[in-house]
């Protein structure tokens, strides 16, 4: 079974590069802003599936915190892009 | 035996659905469509290995802590997709705004 | 420094919080005697950061939420994989505009993040009391889907009216 994880493993591994073409080429901020969404969805599953692979249950920890992290990483990510870098775009006006 | 099957299709379908969003990535013509891809299609391929691991997980303490990464994993995918998309939104906004003005 | 407020909710989120800790420790005597000060630290803590406001959560009618939304939300990562992967790439996007009257902050965004894993729609929050709503394709149900959901919300929040939308 160890080995048919690696595989999954392997597999996420190469979506996740196909992915990350579209964060380095863009063109919009928002675009390379899915980079966060990646770490939180992507890099969560490559961690749970190592777990299985290795067998060692306590990296499910590892997975947890950056499940907690995966929203934080993306207000980060917000934040920094908003103009006036208070980060919150409900305030800016839409008319 | 009939476990290690279940957990095999269960992964390989999580697998698959990472990559049609990485598809959705990659095609779709504008950033909004594009979230889309990203948000729906990897949320439901962390689903699919987080359940096939949990038959794995031998204690009922790991299938819960999986169970439980894959909720907060959710309620950060909603809540990045919808803090991108009004970032996207705002920004294209202002760029249509400065093609007028300019 | 104040003295602690009991109240309900202070001791419904120590529940909560206990519980969550014993499904990550395990449940020997040492675990639950720190669980116990951990969790009423924690609920102490949000309490500080989150003070219960109007919204009284219904737990079961939450709970009774939850096999439609994995399922809408099974439905919605089907659907634009099986978008993705058509070579003709059936889609069409554009924006709606649906009027809400849940009060702005957390309960908006709450209906906003769990639109944004349903099948087709994506949230970008809202301006006044508009939610814009971003959808992949043609989907003439979107509107009714949202304000059939917000809803189901308002109920399982214990929120008794709809507080009139205004402009």
């Amino acid at each position: 079974m160890s080995d048919w994880y690696l595989a999954i493993g392997i597999g996420l591994l190469l979506t996740l590069a196909g992915a990350l073409f579209r964060v380095w080429r863009g063109p919009d901020a928002a675009d390379r802003m899915m980079a966060a969404q990646l770490t939180g969805t992507a890099g969560i599953a490559l961690v749970v599936i190592l777990a299985a692979a290795s067998g060692d249950w306590a990296m499910l920890d590892v997975g947890l915190v950056l499940a907690l992290l995966a929203a934080l990483a993306a207000v980060a990510f917000v934040k920094a892009a908003s103009p006036n870098g208070a980060g919150d775009p409900e305030e800016d006006d839409l008319s | 035996m009939i476990l290690d099957a279940i957990t095999m299709v269960l992964t390989l379908g999580g697998l698959a659905f990472f990559a049609a969003g990485t598809l959705g990535l990659l095609r779709f013509p504008d950033t909004h469509s594009r979230l889309h891809a990203l948000t729906k299609a990897d949320n439901l391929g962390l689903g699919l290995i987080v359940l096939g691991l949990a038959l794995q997980a031998g204690t009922p303490g790991n299938a819960i802590k999986l169970v439980l990464i894959w909720a907060l994993a959710m309620i950060a995918a909603g809540t990045t997709a919808q803090l991108i998309a009004r970032s996207a939104l705002v920004s294209n906004l202002r760029k249509d705004d400065g093609d007028r003005t300019r | 420094m104040r003295a602690l407020p009991v109240s309900p909710f202070l001791l419904k989120r120590i529940v909560l919080f206990f519980i969550v800790w014993l499904a990550m420790a395990g449940v020997s005597v040492g675990d639950v005697i720190a669980g116990l000060v951990v969790a009423t630290l924690a609920a102490w803590l949000s309490f500080a950061l989150v003070p219960p406001g109007d919204a009284r959560l219904n737990m079961v009618q939450l709970a009774a939420m939850a096999p439609g939304f994995l399922w809408r939300s099974l439905l919605g990562g089907l659907d634009v994989a099986r978008r993705a992967i058509d070579p003709r790439m059936p889609i069409s996007p554009h924006w709606i505009a649906v009027p809400t009257s849940l009060p702005d902050g957390g309960l908006r965004a709450t209906l906003g993040s769990e639109f944004s894993l349903m099948p087709g729609t994506l949230v970008a929050g809202s301006y006044r009391n508009v939610l814009l709503v971003h959808c992949l394709d043609t989907n003439p149900g979107a509107r009714d889907q949202v304000v059939a959901e917000e809803a189901r919300l308002r109920r399982a929040l214990g929120l008794r009216r709809a507080a009139p939308a205004h402009e």
